[in-house]
């Protein structure tokens, strides 16, 4: 019983990254219609600098807010310069963000390179609860993440900027005759998943030791997740996550290991092909061109 | 005075740009339903199969002649790719293991049953034609890019089944045959007459995509492309005609990933992973999928870029990537779309109204 309680809560620690590069990409994919397939590399490009800037001497903490604010800056980049261009024809943004994971993780490389990185337990403490051990950063990146949840789910839900992105999706042309600065808003949507992202890299780089490879690996899962809970559904990606996250922490833990990979792939499938609008439900995402 | 000489100057500018921006808009127009005439098609095939049959004898080495029937087996897997993607606008990023089902297969049936190249061929072939088809069931369903995803998954899938697969498939470290079966005369050892091998085969590949996009079979897939609500209601089967092209993508993946597998003999999961599928997407999509020509200049550039520039294997990706992202924002079309713009403007029997050839035969 108590192995299951500690398995179940490194699961929930390994579902928060699943669910922040989730979310980043359920907003980016269902609410700007861009498939940004270096998601992932963004992520790992946000480990790798905080591994670089924690190695330097900074606190983690600042290293991890200074991830979110580089890989933001990152996707602010990549939209005005790569995705912009593409808007109306998004297998061509699909394939433009191939190019540019396939960029990014050369590049990380070539500054770096190749080998794994890894950070010392920033936090460093166990918790004993009910003897249970519970290392008290897999904790904290629980926390920070269901913080970062709450805010985009009521921002998206409950804010007028949240509204007027809504409108934006299910009518462009309505909404920008209501005077919606629908450009600005896809912008300011990719700058904030990618920030996700960032932090995700970071809390990522606390919990295990990341390679220039890890986000090509972690790309599919988040699109597995945004795409099992419904595109542009915040709850959705939480609910996917969790999913995906306990389907792998229990099946390393219980099931055959060297198939833990396949099984969500397979739910991932299923559920794409039995109810393409996810679980919970969300948009379509951008017609196919 | 000086006012209308100004604006005078300003309207002349103007035209000036405009002529520029017409100019620019010729050059990445998107031509691919616009037929060169009958003589330059012939012109172009016939200079384009001398060279790839001369090219042994051009004394380049053993190392091109490698990447060389690397480049052509590649090309033939794109043939299908370029098929399903240009003419019936069904994308696919688990192409390579399409090709993989042909190979595994093709290599299964050699370790198992004894069966040689042309004998397990056809099996090879008809395989990945099903598991191109199967794949395809979805896209019924659901839309560009959840079946982009789909396929992708299949391709990880591919890789997890292959590694767990015990001896049968031979694990993380694959699978070895032996030599294609000589025919008579003919010992397939020799590298050049492995080239011929592969090069008859893109010719095959070739012909296939070239009597597809004439054919009212390719008119129908075009029209399914371009609306499908459209095509389905003046009576064609659309359901039908997609998993029609894809497994005929599939039976095109089957053959070149056999070939593969018989130029390397030597094949293990990687080789069919999310990178290769990936780089084949990239490959079509920089060739230009909707040209004849599309998907073998697509597999030239790729393969041979970092021979060319004599990159390490880092810099070369780096290249791929920056090549791949100027590609989709300056020539969206292709390459093939560049040079065939380029042709008509050189040719200058570019009718602007019409947006044809004056010439066309």
């Amino acid at each position: 019983m108590d192995i299951f309680v500690q398995q179940l809560v490194n699961s929930l620690s390994v579902a928060s990254v699943t669910i922040l590069i989730g979310i980043g990409i359920t907003l980016i994919f269902g609410l700007a219609g861009i498939v940004n397939f270096a998601h992932g590399e963004f992520l790992m490009v946000g480990g790798m600098a905080t591994w670089f800037m924690v190695g330097a001497g900074m606190n983690f903490f600042v290293a991890l807010v200074f991830a979110g604010l580089l890989v933001g800056a990152l996707g602010f980049a990549a939209e005005r310069c790569l995705f912009r261009f593409t808007l109306n024809r998004p297998m061509n943004g699909f394939i433009m963000s191939i190019g540019l994971s396939v960029i990014l993780q050369h590049a990380i490389i070539r500054v770096f390179n190749e080998f794994q990185k890894s950070i010392t337990d920033p936090v460093g403490l166990v918790w004993t609860i009910g003897g249970v051990d519970i290392i008290a950063m897999r904790a904290i990146v629980v926390a920070i993440t269901a913080v970062i949840v709450a805010i985009t789910y009521f921002g998206i839900s409950r804010s007028r900027y949240g509204m007027a992105l809504r409108a934006s999706v299910s009518d462009r042309d309505t909404a920008e005759l209501m005077g919606i600065p629908v450009r600005r808003y896809v912008t300011g949507v990719f700058i904030y998943g990618s920030l996700l992202a960032g932090i995700g890299g970071a809390l990522m780089i606390s919990l295990f030791p990341i390679t220039p490879f890890t986000g090509s690996v972690i790309i599919i899962r988040g699109f597995a997740v945004s795409l099992i809970g419904g595109l542009g559904n915040v709850g959705g990606a939480v609910v996917g996550g969790l999913v995906l996250g306990l389907v792998d922490g229990l099946s390393a833990g219980y099931g055959y290991p060297e198939w833990t990979d396949a099984y969500s792939l397979v739910v991932m499938i299923l559920i794409l092909v039995l109810r393409p609008q996810g679980l919970l439900g969300g948009t379509l995402g951008p017609k196919a061109s | 005075m000086p006012m209308t000489d100004n604006s005078a100057a300003k309207t002349g500018a103007a035209t000036e740009g405009a002529r520029a921006r017409d100019r620019l808009a010729l050059l990445t127009a998107d031509n691919a339903s616009v037929p060169l005439p009958a003589g330059v098609q012939a012109v172009t095939a016939i200079l384009l199969a001398a060279l790839l049959i001369a090219l042994p004898w051009l004394g380049l080495g053993y190392r091109f002649l490698s990447i060389a029937i690397t480049t052509l087996y590649t090309a033939i897997g794109l043939y299908g790719l370029g098929l399903q993607f240009g003419q019936a606008g069904i994308m696919s990023v688990g192409h390579a293991a399409l090709m993989g089902v042909g190979a595994y297969a093709s290599a299964i049936l050699s370790v198992q049953l004894g069966l040689g190249f042309w004998t397990s061929l056809p099996f090879a072939m008809a395989l990945s034609a099903i598991v191109g088809g199967v794949i395809g069931l979805p896209t019924l369903r659901v839309g560009g890019q959840h079946y982009i995803i789909i396929t992708f998954c299949f391709c990880a899938l591919f890789v997890i089944v292959l590694t767990n697969g015990g001896t049968f498939t031979g694990s993380a470290t694959g699978l070895d045959v032996g030599s294609v079966t000589p025919l008579p005369g003919i010992n397939f050892d020799k590298l050049s007459n492995n080239y011929y091998l592969v090069l008859a085969a893109l010719f095959l590949a070739l012909a296939a995509t070239y009597l597809i996009g004439i054919s009212r079979y390719g008119r129908t897939l075009r029209a399914i492309r371009e609306n499908e609500q459209l095509a389905r209601s003046v009576g064609i089967n659309v359901d039908l005609h997609k998993l029609g092209v894809l497994m005929v993508s599939g039976l095109f993946a089957g053959l070149a990933g056999v070939l593969q597998l018989y130029y390397l003999r030597h094949i293990s999961p990687t080789l069919f992973g999310a990178f290769p599928s990936l780089y084949l997407a990239l490959m079509v999509m920089l060739g230009g999928a909707r040209y004849l020509y599309g998907p073998l200049i697509g597999a030239v550039i790729v393969n041979f870029l970092p021979e060319v520039l004599n990159l390490d294997p880092v810099d070369s990706r780096i290249a791929y990537g920056v090549c791949l992202l100027l590609v989709i924002l300056l020539l969206p079309g292709g390459v093939a779309a560049g040079i065939k713009n380029i042709y008509c403007a050189l040719a200058g029997g570019f009718d602007r109204q019409g947006g044809g050839l004056n010439g066309r035969a």
